[in-house]
C-alpha cells in the first residue's frame, strides 16, 4: 500500500484517502442540473458574508466590478466541480486558483470558512431538491462532501507549496548576501584599480586614445566595467535588504526619471500614461530602480527597437496600479514562474538579479509585482497597496 | 604646490589615485597602512589625507582622527567599497569626507577644488 502510493499523483492520493471514485464524479453529475439554478444565490450569499467582514474583504481591491468578475469565476467554478472530469487537469486548474489566493494574501482560515460556507449551501440543496428514494441524498451528499474535501486539500497544498518556494528564494538571497558581501567588495578594488588605469590611459593616449582602433577597446574596457559595477551593486543591495524609507512621491515624475537612468536607446519609444497628480507614499530611490531594471530588460527584449508603455492608474481606496509592458517577444509561459526568482536569467549576459531585486522591493512596500500573461509581449503589472495616505 | 597622502592596501589602486591627483598638480605620496601613513602625516605633512577605510591594523578613520588631533586643518576623504552607515559615519565622525569605491573622479576633484 504505501509502496503503491508514493507512485500516485497527490490528486490521485487524496482522491484515494476520501474515498472519491468515478461513482462520486457520476453522483456529482447529477446533481449538477439540479444545483444549476442555485448557483447565483449561493455566490451572491457567499459574496455577501465577504463582503460583512472586515478582515475576509480587505483580499478584494477592486470593488463592486471585481466581486462581479468575481462572482462569475465562482459559478464557473462550481459549474466545473459538478461536471468534472475530476482529473489531472481539473487538479491543474484548481492549483492555479490556490496560487490566487495565496497572491492576494488572502488569510488560510477564510478558505476553511469559505468552503464550508459552500459545503452548507450545496448539502442544502441536496436535501430539499432530490427525493430520499434507496439513498440517493446520502450518495449524493457524500460526493459533494468529498470533492469539497478535496477542493481544500488542494488549496492547501498550493499555499504550502508557493510559501515554501519564496522560503527557499529567502534562503537563496541571504546566501548570495554572504557571498555579496565579502566578494563584491573585494571585487570593487580590482575593477577600480581596471577603472583608473583606464582613465590615465586615456590621459597618457591624448588625441591617440580617439583613434578609432584604440577607442573601441578602452570603451570596451569601459563600459564591461560599468556593467561589472553595476552587478556588484545590485548584489550588494540585495544583500544589504535596506528598509524602503518612504515619502510621498510624484509617479509620473519618477517614471521620467527612471527613464533617464535607463539610457534607452534612441529607436525605443517610451509612452508614459501616468496620471500628473497621482502621488504614492514609496521610496523614491528604491521604486526608481525597479523601474529602471523593467525599463532596462524592455530595451533589451526588443534588441534597441520598439515600444514601452508605462501606465498607472490610482485604486479607490488608496494605492495604484502600474503596468510596464513591451512588444517585444515576451515571456515564455515557462519562464514566467521563475524569473523572480534570484540568480534565473534568459539573457546571454544577465546575472539573474534584476527582477529578484525588484520583488524583493516591491514586497517590502507592500505590493505585488506579476506577470500578465499575454501574447504581444512581456507586461508587468505591480500594485501598490492603500491604506496609507500618500 | 598642493601636497596629498594616498593610503590603500592596494599598491595598484594606491598609485592610480597617486597618479591622477598628480595630473590634477598634486604632490603625491603613498602609504599601504595607517601605520605607515602616521610618520608621514606628523608632526608635519601634506594638507590632504585621502585614505582606504579598511586598512591591515589601524583603519582610515582612525588615522584620520588621530592625525586632525595635532593638525587641524589636514583635509581628509576616506574612500570605501563598504558604503553602509556605520563606516560612513565613523568617517564623517572623524572629520573626513566620504566617497565611496569605485572612486568618482569627477567627485573627488569637486571635493579637492572646494579645499
Amino acid at each position: 500500500m504505501h509502496v503503491a502510493m508514493q507512485n500516485l499523483s497527490f490528486f490521485e492520493n487524496i482522491k484515494l484517502y476520501v474515498g472519491f471514485t468515478d461513482a462520486s464524479s457520476a453522483a456529482l453529475r447529477e446533481l449538477h442540473p439540479i444545483a444549476l439554478p442555485f448557483f447565483q444565490p449561493i455566490v451572491d450569499d457567499f459574496y455577501a458574508a465577504i463582503e460583512d467582514h472586515p478582515g475576509a474583504s480587505q483580499a478584494i481591491t477592486g470593488g463592486q466590478a471585481q466581486i462581479a468578475r468575481l462572482k462569475q469565476t465562482l459559478v464557473r467554478w462550481m459549474d466545473k466541480m459538478l461536471l468534472g472530469p475530476h482529473d489531472e487537469e481539473y487538479y491543474e486548474l484548481r492549483a492555479r486558483i490556490g496560487r490566487m489566493h495565496v497572491r492576494i494574501a488572502l488569510p488560510q482560515q477564510y478558505m476553511f470558512t469559505a468552503m464550508d460556507r459552500i459545503r452548507v449551501r450545496l448539502l442544502d440543496v441536496v436535501r430539499t431538491q432530490i427525493a430520499d428514494d434507496s439513498g440517493k441524498v446520502e450518495r449524493i451528499a457524500t460526493a459533494v462532501n468529498q470533492i469539497l474535501d478535496l477542493e481544500l486539500a488542494i488549496m492547501l497544498e498550493t499555499y504550502r507549496e508557493d510559501l515554501e518556494a519564496k522560503h527557499r528564494n529567502n534562503e537563496r538571497l541571504a546566501t548570495i548576501g554572504q557571498f555579496a558581501a565579502s566578494i563584491g567588495h573585494e571585487l570593487r578594488n580590482p575593477l577600480g584599480v581596471v577603472e583608473s588605469s583606464l582613465y590615465l590611459l586615456r590621459q597618457h593616449l591624448k588625441a591617440e586614445a580617439e583613434a578609432p582602433s584604440v577607442k573601441k577597446h578602452l570603451d570596451r574596457i569601459g563600459s564591461e566595467v560599468v556593467r561589472a559595477n553595476k552587478t556588484i551593486h545590485d548584489l550588494l543591495d540585495l544583500a544589504r535588504n535596506r528598509p524602503p524609507q518612504k515619502r510621498s512621491t510624484s509617479l509620473h515624475q519618477l517614471v521620467e526619471s527612471a527613464a533617464e537612468a535607463a539610457l534607452l536607446p534612441a529607436a525605443v519609444t517610451l509612452h508614459v500614461s501616468v496620471p500628473a497628480d497621482l502621488t504614492l507614499l514609496i521610496d523614491p530611490d528604491q521604486i526608481r530602480q525597479v523601474l529602471a531594471n523593467l525599463f532596462t530588460n524592455a530595451a533589451q527584449a526588443l534588441k534597441g527597437r520598439g515600444q514601452i508603455w508605462v501606465e498607472a492608474e490610482p485604486i479607490p481606496g488608496g494605492g495604484a496600479r502600474l503596468r510596464v509592458r513591451d512588444d517585444g517577444p515576451g515571456i515564455s509561459a515557462e519562464d514566467r514562474g521563475r524569473v523572480f526568482e534570484a540568480l534565473f536569467t534568459t539573457k546571454a549576459k544577465g546575472s539573474g538579479l534584476g527582477l529578484a531585486l525588484c520583488r524583493r522591493i516591491i514586497e517590502a512596500h507592500g505590493g505585488t509585482i506579476e506577470i500578465e500573461p499575454r501574447s504581444d509581449g512581456a507586461s508587468f503589472l505591480i500594485a501598490f497597496a492603500g491604506g496609507e495616505p500618500a | 604646490m598642493s601636497s596629498v597622502l594616498v593610503v590603500d592596501d592596494n599598491q595598484d589602486l594606491a598609485e592610480n589615485i597617486a597618479e591622477i591627483l598628480g595630473l590634477r598638480g598634486f604632490a603625491t605620496t603613498i602609504a599601504a597602512s595607517a601605520e605607515e601613513a602616521l610618520p608621514k602625516a606628523l608632526p608635519e605633512g601634506p594638507a590632504l589625507l585621502v585614505t582606504d577605510f579598511r586598512l591591515p591594523g589601524i583603519n582610515g578613520a582612525e588615522l584620520v582622527r588621530q592625525v586632525r588631533q595635532s593638525r587641524r586643518d589636514v583635509r581628509a576623504i576616506v574612500i570605501s567599497a563598504y558604503t553602509d552607515d556605520r563606516t560612513i559615519a565613523a568617517a564623517r565622525d572623524a572629520g573626513a569626507d566620504f566617497l565611496p569605491k569605485p572612486v568618482d573622479f569627477g567627485a573627488l576633484s569637486r571635493i579637492l577644488d572646494a579645499a
